[in-house]
């Protein structure tokens, strides 16, 4: 008996296990990550256009982005340490693709965001707002792809079942829709930031500077339409008519255009913010380069002053200089074309505050007292390196404890150099600065100023030249640039006065070149040079003009002039393109 | 705060010592108090009155001598006795009708009726072929004579031969078809394994493992998690299910094979200790040959004049005093230590009357060569059988393991890369603390503070595992049993890292600036499993055995991470994370999944001579699509043992021979859960400067499929098994073919479509192979010299039949070519290096002389995407391995030799795309890197490319980095001396043993090491490789790679296992 209870009990226990709760084990309830389902609520859809905003952090501020925009210019040649694939023309194919999947990932988002937005429970007016946000940024994205690969795919609905085909739409069709969803932005987003959109993200004012582009664009294109300069220059009248309205306004003093202080302010329409916010600034401190989110930009542009040794030229000496905050991390990737920027685009120097406003060409000592065979530097006091926009005499040379480094590549005069000061060492374009950062090594905290409303005045002004208005307009426009851009704050009023005056240009002295150059005065090293060349189609022209030795050569082999004013398509692209027609490469690649 | 840090190493220390002691001195307590509970066992089923009839008798070998240790069990009861050290036993039966089991390991099973007599005297025959075996076939056993699949079974003897941390490396070599591959040289890592090479069509390596890795099952619950928690030496024997028709009855778990472990457990009979403990020693069998001081000095020079003769990589003052002085400073020399391993484990196992238990401990510690990596494991195993009635019986195994895993930092890359012309510590004596300055790279700090700041480095995982398996069984009447397993796993992991400031690791200066890291991890599994048995033989030929399953799994597991950066005060690393000075929090996890399933299997067997065996698996999956959540996988296998007919009964030569074939189908969920229901990625944005603009981000990246089904796996098997001369040479070949469709795939799409993947069922791919495992005893002397090897080799041929769409034959973004293994190399070919003579064809490619030369394939004279093809592949020709056993006079001796041949290794080291992937500053001479033939205009070489200061990406350098991989090592070599009983016996000890052991010995053949191009072309890591300069990724990431990880090792042994 008691044997057959044990067997019972068994049985029973057993029954039980059987019985455990089995349909419901099939079931899934994901606790961690988030469903798509998520996008038909409210929170979903602003979360879509946020995840876009961040997602822009992955390519301004990025080198692989940076080589693409700034090198292969008449601006630029390759720093110490840069990537020849885009400075030279060699083959570029595995830096490009972070654009192309960048854009069409967040344009799909977006899709959604349109989609789903349109029936999810919102008030009206937040309707409104989020979805003109949406479609400034498909239009946003369209452009930089447009301009960059030109014909491309254009999806303009929510993905919803996966194909391994695709194919491009012409650009006619592309900038159509670029210039319907900035038509329909400009009218619908707020004047000035408004939550939860705060900071410099889009607004009205930034939808009509995108807008004027996409049209002063669309007009050099084969896909031009009657009127597209006249509508570009309109809106840049319409802007700067309108600037108080939209809050916007610039500087009196050019110095005060790239400082940290005021990448917020009346100057800048929109920005890709950045913050010290761990979070939401998905700041990296203390890494060794590695956040594909950082804003480097604060990196590329700056010489090798911590291996400047006392000796120099000659080897041997202790550096003159070590890597602080100030003088920031050393990346050596993008040296100041010298030829073109000195003895052209900032040839004046006294009236135009612009060069000095954008370079510094001058590292006070820090490493102690370091003997060289011209003296002891004293630091904080002596300046131990100098890369004057000039030549020096054999005299001065002397009389100078520290280090000169001058454009001829003197006093090294190594005609393989390439001249332009010393791959290594040259002036350092200084608008991206950090110096409030925490960590010697760490990216920027500024948030990435993308459109200023100075610009306004250059697409107006090349508009106009194009036959959107006229000479004097376009030369009225650039004027209001060069006039403040005389302005010094520590001279008298009568010298910038005069200074203005001699700043001060006539119609006829207005030319395509020209208002190339005035872009380089106002815009050096902004990630717009190459889109600008290959705007204005002088891509080719200019190089060999201005950048014989390092970027044109690729051109003279074997190219027609105007090869290379697109950038290859991605060869993930083309390889992933399985069904269908093959995706077709771009010519010369 | 330095010295709080090397206190809390000694308190650790100490607690592992304590820890040993105290379960040392539990288990002799027990033992002593267990004796008593099982002789009170025994007189309450005395008391009960059932035994009436008393037996006597002794137990002899063939050759007479007596037989010590056999168990002798009443058949049927729980009834049973052990012979005495002069073979005599006695014991009581219930009547004459009983029926007495003898048996002893080694020699045959027998059974004898007791009928009337009462002194028996038995002789039991030495068991000359393991055709007796038992073998665990999953869902219960069989005897090796009856199995129809294929099924390789590995013993705890050969296990032990290599002592390793895991039973998996162990193996490496010892069975045919079982292809394993180091990933990793970090202490208490594992290895990957395949069987019968790759079905699925993965995109990454943790995919392709839960997709193609076989199925861990211990005690017949499956094991998640890492393998390193079991000790090699708790383990019985290993049974590896190979062919489909033996791996259907795990259905949607079985598609990778099925790795079957049985754990020791208590053998009836008077308690036995066994204890085990061996120390090693290890060290690096050599460095990376990095340049010297002097040629670090040329390279430089040489690198710029590659560029025109400018260089931001120029010599510091340091480097060229270093230069001037003689300097060349060997980094590695100075940081890798000698590593050592060591392991105690104490077990005792017995049992009376109806009780059967075995419990013991073990301690496991193992530093690595790099200092700050070690590995320490402390278990605690009891198993107990109890048989609770006529009819029932009970077990439990539960294995209970905490471990600490330190992997401090990686400084082999640092190492690699730092000067040869700086010295480590100044003419002061101090440490150089950063050597680099006055270079671009001056915030580099001198490796050698890990090893004097290692207070501030910590990388520790600790883990507490408890593994659980319960059974009870119930006879409910002869022939049929029911069986209830159920298995309870539950491991929790938790994560410390803190890396304070002035370190390799961490080289700034303050502590604001110090990384904290900790994170918890759960996870738990349980299974239940239902089964029940029918085993009869009806009119003495036909056997029926049918087994039936119900069973459930639900696994479940979570995770949450935090990061702290700034601390107060070094001391305090990572225990407070609020006096962090900020602190954020990672993406948690969770994830859970369910398994339902129903089996049944019918054995068939016909007089020993006809095997059958028919089996059905229906399996519901919970990561797949609701309606399509079932699958039913059938299998089929027939034998036909030759050498049971009557006609060869004449043909002495051969004394086994059998036949088997299958055909069976398994198949995979291997899929995350949630798959099917989409995953938004997450970002955070801050719009402006204030809190007020701070907001969550969502975007799309991975489509979800609706309709996600089964990926199916169908196998045939076609194997010979054979003896020869009494089982003097013994061997089986087997064939097999498998196709694998609708397949589980991660699929990319073309970027502009705007989601990067979605997983779909497509695509087909096939595989076939043979198999040959032989052994023969070679030599076997009168004196008692004796020498036996055994052999196996391999051969898989894997390729993808089909991909998504039929008529596709490629698609390059995946890295699948129809016809192809399922990874390969898709890349340029190299030809060479432009040489001076060409410069005007290389102009054409823009390429200069001392550039990499690729092949133009399609004569455009342009090299881009068109220009790339199938340049290699991972899969072997064939692998195989041998082992040679010598004994005499209890002296034996052990060769282990593993060969892998015909595959291609890729070494992202010798390459760089100026990105993250390949060797940073590779080419430009930045940074000291591999020693190699490169180009100068006085060095015309095919090699390496031209040193070039003015470059980051080197044009084409993927293509330098696929090498031959082909080797044959020696694994292990171990001698070992029995000690003769007649010494023993005096002090009470029933056995013991002593050896020596060297693992990993020497490399017998590779062209890659030959060449210097490494240290071990075996693998260490996945993926590094660079992107190709013509496009695309050239190797897929799940591709295991031969990074710059740490050294592999030489390990010497020295060993005592003891039985008393």
């Amino acid at each position: 008996m008691k044997r057959y209870i044990k067997s019972l009990l068994f049985l029973l226990l057993t029954i039980v296990l059987m019985l455990a709760n089995c349909t419901k084990i099939l079931d899934e309830q994901p606790r961690a990550s988030v469903t798509p389902d998520y996008f038909t609520t409210p929170g979903g859809v602003l979360g879509g256009i946020t995840g876009v905003y961040s997602d822009m952090r992955n390519l301004w501020g990025t080198e692989g982005f940076l080589n693409m925009v700034v090198g292969g210019t008449d601006e630029v040649l390759k720093g110490g340490s840069g990537n020849p694939n885009f400075f030279e023309y060699g083959i570029v194919n595995s830096d490009i693709a972070d654009l192309w999947r960048i854009a069409y990932q967040d344009i799909n988002t977006i899709n959604g965001v349109l989609q789903y937005g349109a029936t999810v429970a919102l008030p009206d007016a937040t309707r409104l707002q989020y979805l003109a946000q949406a479609k400034f940024l498909r239009a946003f994205y369209y452009f930089y792809l447009v301009q960059t690969y030109g014909d491309v795919p254009l999806h303009v609905t929510f993905l919803s079942n996966a194909s391994t085909a695709d194919s491009r739409a012409s650009i006619a069709d592309v900038y159509a829709q670029i210039i319907t969803d900035l038509t329909e932005a400009a009218d619908q987003l707020p004047a000035v930031p408004t939550a939860p959109f705060l900071g410099k993200a889009a607004t009205s004012a930034s939808a009509k500077y995108l807008l004027a582009k996409a049209y002063l664009t669309r007009g050099w294109s084969g896909a031009a339409v009657s009127g597209d300069f006249q509508a570009a220059y309109n809106l840049c009248v319409d802007l700067i008519t309108n600037k108080a309205t939209y809050g916007i306004d610039l500087w009196q003093d050019y110095a005060s255009v790239n400082i940290k202080a005021n990448d917020y302010g009346k100057e800048v329409l929109f920005v890709i913010d950045h913050s010290t916010d761990l979070k939401y600034g998905e700041y990296t401190t203390g890494s060794a380069a590695s956040g594909p989110k950082e804003n480097k930009s604060n990196f590329y542009f700056r010489p090798n002053y911590p291996t400047i040794n006392a000796n120099y030229p000659a080897s041997g000496g202790s550096s003159v200089m070590i890597r602080d905050i100030p003088n920031g991390r050393p990346f050596i990737r993008v040296r100041p074309n010298g030829p073109y920027l000195i003895n052209q685009a900032f040839a004046e120097r006294v009236n135009d505050s612009r060069w000095d406003n954008t370079f510094q060409v001058a590292w006070i000592a820090n490493n102690g007292a370091i003997t060289t065979p011209r003296g002891i530097l004293t630091p904080a006091v002596d300046t131990a390196i100098w890369t004057p926009p000039f030549e020096v005499t054999p005299a001065r040379r002397a009389a100078f404890k520290g280090i000169i480094v001058t454009p001829s590549g003197a006093p090294k005069n190594d005609p393989t150099s390439k001249s332009s000061w010393d791959p290594a060492m040259f002036p350092s374009m200084k608008k991206y600065d950090d110096a409030t950062r925490a960590q010697l090594n760490d990216g920027s905290t500024r948030p990435f100023v993308m459109f200023k409303f100075s610009e306004v005045y250059l697409i107006a002004a090349e508009a106009a030249f194009k036959g959107g208005g006229t000479l004097q307009n376009a030369a009225d426009m650039l004027n209001v640039l060069r006039q403040r851009a005389a302005y010094r704050s520590n001279k008298s009023a009568a010298q910038n006065t005069a200074a203005a005056a001699a700043m001060t240009i006539t119609p006829a002295q207005v030319t395509l070149d020209f208002i190339l150059d005035e872009r380089t005065r106002e815009l050096y090293g902004e990630y717009q040079r190459w889109w600008d060349l290959v705007r204005t189609q002088t891509l080719s022209a200019r190089l060999n003009t201005w950048n014989k030795l390092e970027a044109y050569p690729k051109y003279s082999a074997s190219n027609p002039p105007n090869a290379f004013a697109l950038r290859p398509i991605p060869q993930t692209q083309i390889d992933l393109v399985t069904q269908g027609p093959a995706f077709p490469q771009n010519p010369g690649y | 705060m330095v010295k709080n840090r090397s206190e809390s190493i000694l308190d650790l220390k100490c607690f592992r010592k304590v820890m040993l002691i105290f379960g040392i001195c539990i288990l002799l307590i027990i033992q002593n108090s267990f004796q008593g509970l099982a002789a009170s066992v025994i007189n309450s089923y005395r008391s009960d009155g059932l035994q009436h009839k008393t037996v006597t008798g002794h137990v002899l070998a063939v050759n007479n001598t007596p037989l010590a240790g056999v168990n002798i069990i009443e058949k049927g009861t729980t009834n049973g006795v052990i012979s005495g050290p002069d073979g005599k036993f006695s014991i009581a039966v219930s009547s004459g009708n009983s029926i007495l089991t003898f048996s002893f390991i080694g020699f045959e099973v027998k059974d004898v009726v007791v009928g009337d007599q009462t002194n028996l005297e038995i002789t039991l025959d030495e068991s000359l072929t393991g055709l007796n075996e038992v073998i665990v076939i999953g869902y219960g056993t069989a005897r090796k004579k009856d199995v129809t699949g294929s099924v390789a079974s590995i013993g705890a003897g050969t296990l032990q031969q290599v002592q390793t941390s895991n039973m998996i490396s162990g193996l490496q070599g010892r069975a045919a078809g079982i292809d394993i591959v180091n990933n990793s040289t970090q202490p208490g890592s594992s290895g990957q394994i395949r069987i019968r090479g790759n079905r699925q069509m993965a995109t990454t390596s943790g995919a392709s493992d839960a997709v193609d890795a076989p199925l861990l099952v211990v005690d017949g619950i499956p094991f998640g998690g890492s393998i390193t928690d079991i000790s090699t030496n708790d383990i019985e024997n290993i049974d590896i299910l190979k062919d489909a028709s033996a791996t259907a009855i795990y259905g949607s778990r079985g598609a990778g094979g099925v790795i079957l472990v049985t754990t020791k457990r208590g053998k009836a009979g008077k308690p036995v200790f066994n204890y085990n403990v061996y120390y090693g020693i290890s060290n690096a069998t050599g460095f990376y040959h990095v340049f010297d001081g002097p040629q670090y000095a040329k390279y430089k020079d040489e690198a710029k004049a590659g560029n025109g003769g400018s260089s931001s990589y120029g010599l510091s003052t340091a480097e060229q005093d270093g230069l001037t002085n003689g300097t060349s400073t060997d980094w590695q020399k100075l940081i890798y230590r000698q590593g050592s391993t060591v392991e105690h484990q104490l077990s005792v196992s017995g049992g009376t009357g109806g009780t059967k238990y075995s419990f013991g401990g073990s301690y496991y510690s193992e530093e690595g060569i790099v200092p700050g990596q070690d590995f320490s494991r402390f278990s605690l195993r009891t198993t107990i059988d109890h048989q609770i009635s006529k009819r029932l019986r009970a077990g439990i195994n539960t294995m209970n393991t905490l471990s600490y895993s330190n992997a401090g930092g990686n400084p082999v890359s640092g190492l690699c890369r730092l000067s040869p012309l700086v010295a480590p510590y100044l003419p002061d004596g101090t440490l150089n603390q950063t050597p680099l300055t006055g270079l671009l790279d001056n915030l580099t700090v001198n490796p050698l503070t890990i090893i004097t700041n290692a207070a501030s480095i910590k990388n520790l995982t600790r883990r507490i595992r408890t593994f659980n398996s319960l059974y009870g069984e119930w006879d409910i009447i002869d022939a049929l049993k029911y069986r209830i397993n159920v298995g309870l796993d539950y491991r929790q992991d938790q994560n410390d890292n803190y890396m304070g400031p002035n370190t390799m690791y961490n080289t700034n200066t303050t502590l604001d600036k110090a990384t904290e890291y900790v994170g918890n991890a759960e996870a738990w599994t349980y299974t239940i499993e239902n089964l029940l048995t029918y085993d009869k033989t009806f009119l003495g030929k036909h056997r029926v055995t049918f087994t039936g399953l119900y069973s459930i799994q639900k696994d479940h597991s979570l995770g949450n991470q935090f990061n702290g950066t700034g601390i107060i005060a070094d001391y305090l690393q990572d225990y407070n994370l609020n006096l962090a000075n900020t602190l954020t929090a990672n993406n948690g996890t969770f994830t859970e999944r369910g398994l339902i399933s129903y089996m049944g299997r019918l054995n068939y067997s016909y007089d020993g001579r006809y095997l059958l065996t028919a089996t059905v698996r229906r399996d519901g999956a919970s990561v797949l699509s609701k309606g399509h959540q079932y699958f039913t996988y059938p299998a089929l296998a027939l034998a036909w043992n030759i050498s049971n007919e009557q006609f060869m009964k004449n043909i002495k030569p051969i004394s086994n021979l059998k036949l088997r074939g299958g055909w069976g189908v398994t198949s995979n969920q291997g899929i995350n859960p949630y798959a099917t229901l989409g995953v938004l990625g997450v970002d955070f944005y801050n719009y402006g400067s204030t809190p007020a603009g701070n907001n969550p981000g969502f975007l799309v990246q991975n489509l979800a499929n609706k309709s996600l089904t089964w990926a199916s796996t169908s196998q045939f098997n076609i194997g010979v098994d054979f003896g020869l001369f009494n089982e003097r040479f013994t061997g089986s070949i087997e064939l097999y073919q498998q196709k694998t469709k609708d397949i589980l795939l991660s699929m990319t799409l073309p970027p502009s479509n705007g989601a990067s993947s979605i997983v779909v069922n497509a695509g087909k791919t096939q595989g076939k192979g043979v198999e040959i495992t032989l052994g023969a005893t070679i030599i076997e002397m009168k004196n008692g010299f004796k020498w036996s090897a055994d052999m196996n080799f391999s051969m898989n041929r894997e390729k993808i039949v089909a991909l998504q769409d039929p008529n596709l034959k490629e698609d390059i973004g995946n890295g699948w070519f129809v016809g192809q293994p399922l990874s390969v190399i898709y890349d340029g070919v190299k030809l060479g290096i432009w040489q001076i003579a060409d410069s005007v064809q290389a102009a054409v490619y823009g390429c200069k002389p001392g550039q990499i030369r690729i092949k133009d394939l399609n004569g455009d004279n342009i090299l881009n995407g068109s220009d790339r093809t199938v340049i290699g592949n991972f899969e072997p020709k064939w692998i195989g391995g041998m082992t040679n056993r010598f004994s005499f006079k209890g002296i034996d001796l052990t060769f282990v030799a593993y060969a892998r041949m015909g595959q291609t290794v890729v070494v992202p080291y010798f390459m760089t795309d100026g990105g993250a992937n390949g060797y940073p500053f590779f080419n430009n001479s930045r940074v000291n890197s591999l020693y190699r033939d490169y180009w100068t205009r006085t060095n015309p070489t095919n090699a390496f490319p031209r040193p070039d200061a003015g470059s980051d990406n080197v044009k084409y350098s993927s293509t330098l980095g696929y090498l031959d991989g082909s080797f044959i090592k020696a694994r292990s070599i171990s001698l070992g001396y029995n000690l003769p009983s007649s010494l023993l016996s005096h002090i009470n000890v029933s056995s013991l043993r002593l050896y020596v052991t060297c693992l990993n010995p020497f490399i017998i053949y590779s062209p890659f090491v030959k060449n210097g191009y490494g240290l071990d072309p075996e693998g260490n890591g996945y993926g590094g490789v660079s992107n190709s300069t013509l496009g695309g990724t050239p190797v897929p990431g799940r591709a295991i790679t031969v990074n710059l990880n740490a050294p592999p090792t030489r390990q010497f042994q020295f060993g005592l296992n003891m039985n008393f």
